[in-house]
């Protein structure tokens, strides 16, 4: 008995050692960044030495500051926008593609829309640059309309449609994927059911398909409203001084303040912000459609 | 399954072509652009310049491949961002599935509390904490290196719980009966659980790969140092920032476009070899969050 309890403690220590590791990686690189981050928030901005505490400075600086304040507009209308459409551009395409017989041709289309989701913002942003160029394929297009061509990217009034759009252009087959697995795995007696009693196919959409995606929609509504304020990416790659001010992010904010203009504490407290902004986003979405209540 | 579908189960016609002509439409969306940029980043620089569609390169040439790879040295940060990727998924894979080993041991004292502080760290977007990592890096001296590339993210969370659950269908009783015949944890981790979730580890790998390829954000928050960028922060200066990159040389749409190819193509073929664990992947991950 006190033989195999010792034998089972020392067992134990092994895993404890291995996790050791495991334990520092997490408190160095991902508790550690986030305390530090807090209160840099409530420290003045400096480089090196000490930082002498500030109280909310930081906070009042940045409320504020003219660009904080644009790039809280820019980051709802982009994040929103964003949002909304990957989630009913998706789901429509996917219900659309599900009525789609041909196996291969299904498959085929599916790996098209879903291509684009595994590439960097950066290529994206450079099909954006080919297709938008002056002698790109959308002013070929608009040609045909007998539209002077538009140079899309030194627009301010097309910054952000433009930005959205590159979003639904990479993001649109991914979310379609996850609601196309939800239709895959419908019962198939439900089908059978309504055929008996003489449900057309319209029908058995509305009242089959739609309600069996409503677990898969509240899943992708909340992971799609953890992202809307943390847009940073695409922005970073698409900005340039003619756009900036319709383009330019909370986070692109936190990032040249902090990284490239040196202003930690003030930084700091944008972050945290953003964090707090991000909570009570999520929190009201969640409580809009019921997630935590099944 | 394959039940004969009756009328009742199409629908009416006029829709029916209304559905054709969406989806030929996505597929213009989505296709025509993809081809564009392959198509121009084979044609010759006088082609991909001079106005027009160009969706099949007439004549094919390799110019612009060559001009981005040696003249402006793309082959650089392509090299690098293969190692980091490369090291780093590795890395990645071990750690995550070791920890997910170790939160499968049922009972282990004190492993809720373990599994809480994994858990914990997946409530925050990494991107949110970014002047914090960055202080953290500076500190330790991992600004500018391609360790600190590798390091950052060495674990998720993710990848943590997709393991856990992945050996959580392993029988205990494998792993007991290797322990009476005297096999250490290592060998057991190593042997058994390893061997038995290939494609588990597949999965995890595969997407840390891709995360890793296309980071932007840890990049850019680790690395000043033009001449250590990985393809994407390297892309964005050849597509927009012409002078920096290349000094005096005007880079033409043909090698801007080669570049954009050379960025994507590893993770379309990866993509391809790889597709039944990558779905699988996806599925988990969407239902993780």
């Amino acid at each position: 008995m006190q033989r195999s309890l010792w034998k089972k403690l020392k067992k134990y220590k092994t895993f404890y050692i291995l996790f050791m590791p495991i334990a520092l990686y997490f408190l160095i690189f991902t508790y550690f960044p986030f305390l530090k981050g807090l209160v840099m928030s409530f420290q003045e901005n400096r480089l090196i030495g000490n930082r002498p505490f500030a109280g909310v400075e930081n906070y009042s600086l940045v409320i504020q500051d003219p660009d904080f304040l644009a790039s809280i507009k820019n980051s709802l209308i982009i994040g929103i926008w964003d949002m909304v459409l990957y989630f009913i551009l998706s789901l429509l395409f996917a219900i659309i593609l599900n009525e789609l017989l041909n196996k291969t041709l299904k498959k085929t289309v599916q790996t098209i829309a879903y291509l684009p989701y595994l590439f960097s913002w950066a290529v994206i942003g450079g099909v954006w640059a080919l297709i938008f160029d002056i002698q790109g394929l959308a002013n070929q297009f608009l040609s045909l309309f007998n539209v002077d061509p538009i140079f899309f990217l030194a627009q301010p009034y097309l910054a952000r449609p433009l930005i959205i759009a590159m979003g639904v252009w990479r993001s649109m087959g991914y979310f379609a994927l996850l609601y196309t697995v939800a239709i895959v795995n419908i019962d198939s007696q439900l089908y059978e059911a309504a055929r008996i009693d003489g449900a057309s196919r319209m029908v058995q959409i509305r009242s089959i398909i739609l309600p069996s995606l409503a677990p898969t929609m509240k899943t992708i509504l909340v992971l799609l409203s953890i992202g809307v304020l943390t847009h940073f990416d695409e922005i970073f790659i698409m900005v340039n001084p003619a756009n900036r001010r319709q383009i330019g992010t909370l986070l692109l904010y936190v990032f040249e303040t902090g990284i490239i203009n040196f202003k930690t504490g003030t930084a700091s407290a944008g972050a945290t912000l953003v964090m707090a902004g991000t909570l009570i986003f999520t929190a009201i979405i969640r409580k809009l459609i019921k997630y935590d209540k099944d | 399954m394959a039940k004969k579908l009756g009328t009742q189960d199409r629908l009416p016609l006029p829709i029916q072509a209304l559905y054709i002509v969406v989806i030929l439409f996505v597929v213009a969306l989505m296709g025509l652009p993809m081809l564009n940029v392959l198509a121009v980043s084979f044609s010759t620089i006088a082609k991909s310049d001079a106005p027009g569609l160009i969706l099949f390169p007439n004549p094919p040439s390799f110019e612009g491949y060559t001009f981005i790879w040696s003249f402006v040295n793309l082959a650089q940060p392509f090299f690098t961002t293969v190692y980091v990727s490369v090291v780093g998924t590795f890395f990645h894979v071990l750690m995550a599935s070791l920890a997910g080993y170790i939160l499968t041991q049922r009972d282990l004292p004190l492993r809720k509390i373990l599994t809480s502080f994994i858990l914990l760290t997946m409530t925050v977007p990494n991107e949110l904490t970014m002047i914090g990592i960055y202080a953290v890096n500076r500190d330790l001296g991992l600004l500018n290196t391609y360790t600190g590339l590798i390091v950052n993210g060495m674990i998720s969370g993710f990848s943590v719980f997709l393991m856990r659950n992945y050996f959580q269908g392993i029988p205990l009783s494998l792993a007991e009966s290797a322990r009476i015949d005297g096999a250490t944890e290592l060998t057991i981790f190593s042997k058994i659980y390893l061997r038995l979730s290939i494609p588990g580890l597949m999965t995890i790998g595969t997407l840390e790969l891709i995360r890793r390829w296309n980071n932007i954000t840890l990049v850019v928050t680790l690395i000043s140092d033009m001449k250590k960028w990985t393809l994407p922060v390297v892309l964005r200066s050849i597509l927009f920032e012409q002078t920096s990159t290349s000094g005096t040389s005007y880079i033409f749409a043909n090698a801007k476009m080669a570049a954009v190819v050379l960025t994507a193509i590893p993770l379309v073929v990866l993509y391809f070899f790889t597709q039944t664990f990558f779905t699988s992947g996806v599925m988990i991950g969407a239902i993780k969050g």
